[in-house]
């Protein structure tokens, strides 16, 4: 009986264990967190992890609708001429699509 | 892309669509996937101006995207303020204010979203005029 107990506190140690790593791996910049992901078995995060609500939850960010959007300005792509998003308020709304190739 | 592509060309009168190109999401050297192997898109972490655009014009003509693209700096800064990696979508009212932010990518990344809020946002009166 003994045994069945340290077994499943052992159990429980090493799961909260892995939370806790993945989950700072996921609140870490997305170079670092890359590099974690490289290493770690990916049936390990998803198969055992809640880890889709950890990842929504640690990426949730501070903006929220009704705040003001961040100001930016970027070059368009090709080093074309600069954007600044405040440039189209009082014009149009503006559709932000953040993402890379791969 | 095509759903994305598709709602451009139904309100690029009427809005604003930036593609804002980020941090690589799966580049070889961090987390490098299987699908990104098989489809021969192996891009290395974008440490220079040069080589993110570079790489973001290869992503637009491939990907056939027709949205203006803007290409963040290399330190990321626009990714970090909008919490942007690996994919994200906001919509910025006329006043400048969110009206929409969606849930964080990949799993959050769902271009209806922006159709349904696009389609609230011109059901909106227009701001009464103040002489």
């Amino acid at each position: 009986m003994r045994w069945v107990v340290f077994g499943l506190l052992g159990l429980a140690t090493s799961y909260i264990a892995l939370f806790t790593v993945v989950l700072s791996a996921m609140l870490g910049s997305p170079h670092r967190f890359g590099l974690f992901m490289k290493h770690m078995p990916g049936v390990v995060v998803w198969g055992v992890l809640p880890a889709a609500r950890m990842w929504l939850w640690a990426r949730r960010g501070e903006l929220v609708p009704g705040m003001a959007a961040p100001d930016f300005t970027l070059e368009r792509q090709g080093h074309g001429p600069r954007v600044t998003l405040s440039s189209f308020r009082g014009q149009r709304p503006v559709v932000l699509v953040f993402g890379s190739y791969t | 892309m095509p759903a994305l592509n598709a709602l451009y060309r139904d309100y690029r009168d009427r809005v604003e669509f930036l593609v804002v190109y980020i941090h690589e999401a799966h580049p070889i050297d961090a987390w490098q996937l299987d699908s990104n192997i098989e489809d021969d898109v192996l891009v290395a972490t974008t440490r220079t101006a040069d080589d993110r655009h570079r790489v973001a014009g290869v992503c637009v003509t491939t990907l056939g995207i027709e949205l203006p693209a803007v290409v963040d700096e290399p330190d990321d800064r626009v990714e970090r303020a909008y919490t942007a990696w690996p994919d994200r979508l906001y919509v910025v009212d006329k006043t400048g204010a969110i009206a929409y932010k969606s849930a964080a990518g990949p799993f959050g990344f769902r271009p209806s979203e922006v159709g349904a809020t696009l389609e609230s946002l011109s059901a909106l009166p227009p701001p009464i005029e103040t002489a």
